[in-house]
C-alpha cells in the first residue's frame, strides 16, 4: 500500500523510523533542502496506511550532452516495510521521471561496496551496463527506459 | 566568484585571483598578505576592501572585519563614479550576513538599486536581501519592479510567492490572493505560462479562494499539458472536484488513478470519500498536524439515504474486486485492505457488522499475514471491534497455526503477526503471570528456532524474527510492573543485549535498552546506547526525546552539555541558512518549495524542544558554576541577568508551540516524555496509542518553560538581595537598588507561588508547615524541587525585605535560613534512605536527589556565598549604626549554621555514594545474575533467559552459519552484569564529584567566616571595641591573628573575651 508523492519538508520530521537504520545516512538540512529546491521531482516519499513513512528516494538530474542523466542519491525503506519491493517501485519512478520529464539518457547511483544487501537488491532490479567497482563504492549505471 | 570582461569589482582579475584561491583553500593569512598588497595598489577600491573584510571575518576578527566593511560601504556611497557591481555588493553582503548585520547588507543593495534602477543583477541581490530578512512586502515590490523591467514569468512568480507568504506567514489578508490571481491572469492572457510549478501556484491560489471550477478549467485547458506525469494531474483534478462538491466526477477520476496505481491507499480513501459524498479527507481538519496525522481516516457518518449508500458501497466493492483481479503483483495490498475500509464505513453507517470485519481481517491475514507491516496496516480496523470480536478474531488467527504456511519464513511471519495482534488487542496482558511468562518463553523459543533462517543473510540485513525479542522485552517489563520483581527487568535487558550480540545494528533493541537502563537509574549506559544510534541533524529534533529529559536531571553534565550544544547548533544553523535555501528555490523556479521552506523554518522556530533546550542550557551553566559566585555572575552576565528569560516566561502562554518529536519508537511503558507507567501501580495497560498526545503535552511544556525560565533571574536577584542585606554601609543609592531588587524578587516569588497553585502567603505557610513537620512532604506533590527552590528564593528575598514573612510571627531579621536548611536536609536524607542498592530496585529517586543537590541546594549555596562575600571587611568605611550590624550578625549566624548543615548533609550523600561505589563488584554482579538463575520449570524471572542460555551449546556452523556462531561466542551474561555495575559506578562517581566540589566550596566558606571572626565579633557585640578588650586590640595591632589557624584564632578571641568579661565589675 503505497502512496508515492513528492517529499516535503515536514516529511523530514516523520522519517525517523526509516533513518534510524544504520545504513541510512541523515544528511544536514542544506543537503536535503538543496535537493528539494533544485530537483523536487526526484525526491519522493512512500506513505503506508496510518500515514506511516515506508521509505523514500532522493535524486537529481545532471551531466552534459550525452551524459545527461538521473542520479539516485539515496533510496531507503523502513524495516517494517522491507521485502515488499518498495525500493524497486521508487527506483522505477525515478527512472520514469528522468526519462519523461528531463529526457535523461540513463540513471546511475553510488553504493558502498560493503553494502552487500543493497548491491544484491540492485542486481535483482536491473541489468547493468556497467558495474564499476571503486575503492570504497560501486558505481552502478542503469539504462533508462 | 565570477567576473566579466576580466574585471572583478573593477580590478583586473589576475590581481584578485590569488586572493580567491587562498580563501578557497582556507589559507587566510596568505590571503590577507595578498589583500594588503592589492590595497596598496588600489587603496580606494571597495571590492579590495570587501575582500579584506571577508578574510578578516574568516579569521575570526569580527570587529576589524566590520570596520573594513563599513569603510568599503562608505566608499561606495561617497564616490558616484565608482562601479557599483554585484560582485562587490555580494561580497559585502556575505560579510555583513556573517556578522549578523543583514540591515547593512540590505542598505547597500537599496542604495545601489536607487542609483542604478534598471540593473537586474542588483535588483536580484536586493530581492535576496529581503528574502533573508523575511520582508515579504518588500520582496513583492522588488519582484514586481523586476517583472516590469524585463517581463519574465519567473519574476512575476517571485512576486506571487511573496504575496502568498504574506497570507500564510505574515499579516496579509485573504484579499491579497485576489491580487496575486489578477497578476497571474493578466500574464497568462498575454504570455501564457511555461513552468509546471507556475501552474501549480496558480491553481493553489484559485483553490485558496475556493474557485475550484476556474482551477479545473485551467487544468483541463492548454496549461494542463505542463504537468507531464498524468497521475499528478489526475490527483489535482480529483481533489478540486471533491472540494467543489462534484463527487461523482471526482470518483471517476480517482478510479482512473487507482487503475494506474492500484496500491495507492490515500487515493482509495479519496475515492471512497467521493462515492459516499464525504469531504472529510480533504478538509483542513485532517491535516492539522502534518507530522502526527491520525491513523484512521477521519470520516463523517454518511448522510446518504440507505439505498444510495448500499448502491455506492456495491460500486466500490465491485471496483475493488476488479482491481484485485487485474493485479498480478503479490505485494499490492491496497485492493485487499480496501475491503476492510469498506466494511468499516458500513459499520459507521450502522449497516455493517463485526462479523464481516473479522472475516475481512482473516482474508487479509491469509494473504498478507506474514508481512511485518500487517499489524500496523490493520491497527485502525481492530479499534472498531468490540472486545469479544477481537477475541474471536484472535481465536481464528490461532487456529491458522494448526496448518502453518509451507515456506518457513512465511510461517514465522504469520506467527509473529499473531503475537503482535495479541499485543495490540491487549489480550496478552490479561493473561495470568504464569501464562504471560510462558508466552515470553514461547516467543524466545521461536526466536531461537528461527535463527537458522538467517544464516546466509548479510550481517547488515535485518534477520528473520528480530521483532520477537522486542516483544519478549515488552512482556518481561509488563511482568516486572505486575510483580515488582526486578529479575524480570534484568531479564529484559539480557534478552536485548543478547540480540545485539548476534547483530549489533538493531535500533529497535537499542531504544528499548536505552529506556530500560534509564528506568533502572543507569543513565550512563542509556546514553551509551543513545550515542550508538548516531543521532544527528534533523533526527535531533525528532528523536532526542528518548534521552534528553533523563539527561536533564542526571549528573552527566559534560554529556548533557554536548547534547544540548549539538542540538542548538543544528537548529541555529538551519535558521541561519534557511533563507539562502529559500532563495535557491526561487532561483530554480520551484515556487511551492519557497512557501514550504519558510513555513518549515517557522515550525522549527516554534519547536517546544528548542525552547526547552535554550532554557535548560542556561540552567545547566548556572548549575555548573554554582560553587563559585564570581563564575556564576559571569554566566548571569552573559544571560543578561536573566531578563530575556523572564520575558520568555511571560510570553510563553501566548506562543504557538510545535511538537515535532516522533514518539512512535517509544516503548509502551513510557509513551511520552512525561509518562512512565512503571513509576505508578499496575494499571492493566500494555498498549498506548501515541496519537493525540500533543494537547496534553502542550500544557505541561508551557508550565515547565514558564517556571524554568524564571530561574536565572531569581538566582540573580537572590544573590543581590543577600548582598544588599549585608552591605557594610547603607547608602541612599544602595538602599534604593536594594528595595528595587526586593520588590522584583517578591513579584517573581508571587508568580512562582501562583504557578504552584498558591498565593504567596499560602505558599509560605506550606513551606513553613513542611519544614516544621506540621505538614508532610506530600504537600509538595510532584513539584518538590520547585517548592524547595521557592523556599530558597523566599529566604533570599526575606534577607533584604522589611516585610515580615508571616505578619503574626517575628523572624527578628533571621530570615528563614532554618526553614530552608531543614527542608533540604530532611528531604535529602529521606531520599538517601529510600534508595536501595541498584540490584534491589530501579533507582527512581536518584534523579530527584541529583536535582536537590544541583538545584535548590546549589542556589542556596549561592545565597550563602553572597552573604559571606558581603560580610567581608571591605576597608575603611565605618559602620553607621548598631541596628544594621545586629542584622548582619544574625544573618551571618544563619549562614554559619546553614553551611554546617549543608556540609553535613552533602557528606551524608557522598557517604552513601561511596558505599554504593565501593561495594565489591563481584558481589553486585553476582546479585544481578542470581535473579536470573532459574530452571525452566520454575516460576518467576529467569525462564526466558534460560532458553537463551541453553541455545549457546547447541549452536553450530552448519545450522546457524559461521557469522551467528562467531558472534554468539562473544556472548557473556556476566559481561552485561559487569557493564551494569560499572555503568552505575561511572554515574555515581560523577555525582560524587559534584557533591565533593560543593563540600569543598562550603568548607572554604566556613574557613573564610572563621578567619574573619574579628568582623563577626565586632558585629555581634557592637559595643565591644579594642578599647574595652585591650588584649584583642593588641593582638590585632600586632597582626598576630593572621598567623594563627582559624580554630586557634577563634579560641584565642574567645579566651580574650572571657578575660574581659571576668574583669567587668
Amino acid at each position: 500500500m503505497t502512496t508515492i508523492r513528492r517529499f516535503s519538508c515536514n516529511d523530514l520530521l516523520r522519517f525517523a523510523s526509516v533513518n534510524l537504520d544504520h545504513l541510512t545516512e541523515t544528511f544536514n538540512m542544506s543537503f536535503y533542502m538543496t535537493y528539494l529546491a533544485r530537483w523536487p521531482d526526484y525526491f519522493h516519499v512512500a506513505d503506508g496506511p496510518g500515514n506511516k513513512v515506508m521509505g523514500y528516494i532522493m535524486g537529481k538530474v545532471e551531466g552534459q550532452g550525452e551524459s545527461w542523466h538521473g542520479h539516485v542519491t539515496a533510496v531507503t525503506v523502513a524495516t517494517e516495510y522491507r521485502r515488499q519491493q518498495l525500493a524497486k517501485k521508487l527506483m522505477n519512478l525515478l527512472e520514469e521521471i528522468s526519462d519523461k520529464i528531463d529526457k535523461a539518457y540513463f540513471v546511475d547511483l553510488f553504493v558502498r561496496a560493503s553494502n552487500t544487501p543493497a548491491i544484491k537488491m540492485y542486481e535483482k532490479v536491473w541489468f547493468f551496463e556497467f558495474f564499476l567497482y571503486l575503492d570504497i563504492s560501486c558505481w552502478l549505471i542503469i539504462p533508462s527506459l | 566568484m565570477a567576473s566579466k570582461f576580466g574585471l572583478a569589482g573593477g580590478i583586473p582579475e589576475r590581481r584578485v585571483r590569488p586572493i580567491w584561491d587562498a580563501i578557497d583553500s582556507r589559507q587566510f593569512k596568505n590571503a590577507l598578505k595578498h589583500s594588503t598588497s592589492l590595497l596598496a595598489k588600489c587603496p580606494n577600491s571597495p571590492y579590495a576592501l570587501a575582500l579584506k573584510s571577508l578574510i578578516l571575518e574568516r579569521m575570526g576578527k569580527s570587529d576589524e572585519a566590520l570596520s573594513v566593511c563599513l569603510n568599503a560601504k562608505d566608499l561606495l556611497y561617497k564616490n558616484d563614479s565608482l562601479l557599483m557591481d554585484d560582485l562587490t555588493l555580494s561580497t559585502l553582503q556575505i560579510v555583513f550576513q556573517r556578522l549578523d548585520r543583514l540591515d547593512l547588507a540590505t542598505g547597500c543593495y537599496e542604495y545601489a538599486c536607487s542609483k542604478f534602477p534598471s540593473n537586474l543583477d542588483l535588483m536580484m541581490g536586493l530581492f535576496n536581501c529581503y528574502v533573508r530578512e523575511y520582508s515579504f512586502v518588500k520582496q513583492q515590490q522588488t519582484a514586481i519592479k523586476m517583472y516590469k523591467l524585463v517581463g519574465e514569468e519567473r519574476f512575476l512568480l517571485w512576486a506571487v510567492c511573496s504575496i502568498q507568504l504574506q497570507v500564510f506567514c505574515g499579516n496579509g489578508g485573504e484579499k491579497l490572493a485576489m491580487l496575486a490571481e489578477g497578476l497571474l491572469k493578466k500574464h497568462v492572457a498575454s504570455h501564457s505560462l511555461h513552468e509546471p510549478e507556475a501552474l501549480i501556484v496558480y491553481i493553489s491560489i484559485l483553490e485558496q479562494q475556493a474557485r475550484y471550477g476556474d482551477a479545473l478549467e485551467i487544468l483541463s485547458g492548454k496549461l494542463g499539458s505542463l504537468l507531464i506525469i498524468e497521475v499528478d494531474k489526475l490527483r489535482i483534478q480529483g481533489k478540486l472536484l471533491a472540494r467543489s462538491g462534484d463527487y461523482a466526477t471526482g470518483a471517476d477520476i480517482y478510479e482512473k488513478i487507482l487503475e494506474l496505481c492500484p496500491d495507492d491507499w490515500e487515493c482509495f480513501l479519496h475515492y471512497l470519500g467521493c462515492l459516499l459524498e464525504d469531504g472529510s479527507s480533504w478538509s483542513n481538519g485532517v491535516h492539522n498536524d502534518p507530522i502526527n496525522p491520525q491513523k484512521s481516516v477521519d470520516c463523517k457518518v454518511s448522510q446518504l439515504p440507505d439505498e444510495v449508500f448500499h448502491s455506492r458501497i456495491s460500486t466500490s466493492l465491485a471496483f475493488v474486486k476488479k482491481l484485485q483481479a487485474d493485479t498480478s503483483d503479490d505485494f499490492i495490498r491496497c485492493p485487499y485492505l480496501a475491503i476492510l475500509e469498506i466494511e468499516r464505513r458500513k459499520k459507521l453507517h450502522g449497516k455493517g457488522n463485526d462479523d464481516d470485519i473479522v472475516e475481512a481481517l482473516m482474508l487479509y491475514f491469509l494473504k498478507f499475514g506474514h508481512l511485518a507491516s500487517f499489524s500496523s496496516d490493520v491497527e485502525a480496523f481492530l479499534q472498531v471491534l468490540t472486545p469479544d470480536k477481537k477475541m474471536e478474531f484472535l481465536a481464528k488467527l490461532m487456529k491458522t497455526l494448526d496448518s502453518p504456511a509451507t515456506v518457513p519464513t512465511k510461517a514465522l511471519g504469520q506467527s509473529i503477526t499473531i503475537f503482535k495482534i495479541q499485543e495490540l488487542t491487549g489480550n496478552l496482558y490479561k493473561l495470568p503471570v504464569l501464562e504471560l511468562e510462558s508466552c515470553a518463553v514461547q516467543m524466545v523459543k521461536m526466536y531461537c528456532k528461527s535463527l537458522p533462517l538467517s544464516k546466509d543473510l548479510d550481517p547488515q540485513e535485518s534477520m528473520h524474527g528480530e521483532e520477537l525479542l522486542s516483544m519478549v522485552c515488552n512482556v518481561l517489563v509488563q511482568l516486572f510492573w505486575r510483580t515488582r520483581h526486578l529479575g524480570y527487568f534484568i531479564e529484559a535487558i539480557m534478552v536485548l543485549e543478547f540480540g545485539l550480540t548476534i547483530r549489533r545494528y538493531i535500533w529497535q533493541y537499542k531504544i528499548l535498552l536505552l529506556h530500560l537502563y534509564s528506568h533502572l537509574g543507569v543513565i550512563s549506559l542509556a546514553y551509551e546506547w543513545y550515542k550508538s544510534l548516531d543521532m544527528k541533524n534533523i533526527l535531533m529534533e525528532t528523536v532526542s526525546h528518548h534521552i534528553l529529559p533523563q539527561m536533564l536531571v542526571s549528573p552527566l553534565w559534560g554529556d548533557l552539555n554536548n547534547l544540548l550544544k549539538d542540538y542548538l547548533k543544528f537548529m541555529d544553523d538551519h535558521f541561519r541558512e534557511s533563507a539562502d535555501l529559500t532563495f535557491l528555490a526561487y532561483r530554480h523556479r520551484n515556487y511551492s518549495k519557497v512557501i514550504e521552506f519558510v513555513q518549515f523554518k517557522e515550525r522549527l522556530q516554534r519547536s517546544n524542544q528548542y525552547l526547552v533546550a535554550r532554557v535548560e542550557t542556561s540552567v545547566l551553566q548556572l548549575k555548573q558554576k554554582a560553587d563559585n559566585i564570581e563564575e556564576e555572575e559571569d554566566v548571569l552576565k552573559n544571560l543578561n541577568s536573566g531578563v530575556h528569560f523572564v520575558e520568555l516566561s511571560n510570553e510563553i502562554g501566548s506562543k504557538t508551540l510545535t511538537f515535532n518529536e516522533d514518539f512512535h519508537s517509544r516503548p509502551w511503558w513510557t509513551p511520552t516524555t512525561e509518562k512512565n507507567y512503571l513509576l505508578g501501580p499496575f494499571e492493566g495497560l500494555s498498549y498506548c496509542p501515541k496519537e493525540n498526545l500533543t494537547k496534553e503535552r502542550e500544557e505541561n511544556v508551557r508550565r515547565v518553560v514558564e517556571k524554568k525560565s524564571l530561574l536565572p533571574r531569581m538566582i540573580y536577584l537572590s544573590i543581590h538581595s543577600a548582598s544588599a542585606s549585608l552591605k557594610e554601609s547603607v547608602e541612599e543609592n544602595g538602599s534604593k537598588s536594594g528595595s528595587k531588587i526586593s520588590s522584583e524578587l517578591k513579584f517573581l516569588l508571587e508568580h512562582h507561588a501562583k504557578m504552584l497553585g498558591y498565593s504567596l502567603s499560602d505558599a509560605v505557610e506550606v513551606v513553613m508547615g513542611v519544614s516544621s513537620g506540621v505538614k508532610s512532604f506530600e504537600a509538595f506533590g510532584s513539584d518538590e524541587i520547585d517548592w524547595i527552590n521557592f523556599a530558597v528564593f523566599l529566604n533570599a528575598w526575606n534577607l533584604n525585605s522589611h516585610e515580615p514573612l508571616q505578619p503574626d510571627r517575628d523572624q527578628c531579621g533571621r530570615g528563614i535560613w532554618h526553614v530552608v536548611d531543614t527542608l533540604l536536609v530532611k528531604y535529602i536524607s529521606e531520599k538517601i534512605k529510600s534508595m536501595e542498592s541498584l540490584v534491589c530496585s530501579p533507582r527512581v529517586d536518584l534523579p530527584i536527589l541529583v536535582q536537590l543537590v544541583t538545584e535548590p541546594l546549589a542556589w542556596h549555596g549561592l545565597v550563602i556565598q553572597s552573604c559571606v562575600r558581603s560580610s567581608l571587611p571591605s576597608g575603611k568605611k565605618k559602620k553607621k549604626g548598631g541596628s544594621m550590624d545586629q542584622h548582619s550578625s544574625l544573618v551571618l549566624n544563619g549562614v554559619r549554621d546553614s553551611i554546617q548543615s549543608l556540609c553535613d548533609i552533602l557528606k551524608e550523600v557522598a557517604k552513601w555514594i561511596r558505599g554504593q561505589i565501593d561495594r565489591p563488584e563481584d558481589e553486585s554482579v553476582e546479585n544481578i545474575l542470581s535473579s536470573l538463575r532459574k530452571k525452566e520449570q520454575d516460576e518467576g524471572p529467569g525462564r526466558v533467559f534460560h532458553v537463551l542460555e541453553s541455545l549457546i551449546p547447541s549452536i553450530n556452523e552448519a545450522e546457524h552459519g559461521g557469522r551467528i556462531c562467531q558472534e554468539l561466542k562473544t556472548w557473556s551474561a556476566l559481561d552485561v552484569a559487569r557493564k551494569i555495575v560499572t555503568g552505575d559506578s561511572t554515574l555515581l562517581s560523577q555525582f560524587l564529584n559534584i557533591c565533593e566540589s560543593k563540600i569543598k566550596s562550603f568548607q572554604a566558606l566556613k574557613q573564610q567566616i572563621s578567619s574573619d571572626i574579628k568582623c563577626v565579633l565586632l558585629n555581634v557585640f557592637p559595643l565591644i571595641s579594642r578599647h574595652f578588650v585591650p588584649a584583642l586590640g593588641a593582638a590585632y595591632d600586632l597582626e598576630l591573628l593572621p598567623y594563627l589557624s582559624a580554630t586557634e584564632r577563634v579560641e584565642w578571641i574567645v579566651q580574650a573575651l572571657h578575660r574581659w568579661t571576668r574583669s567587668l565589675p
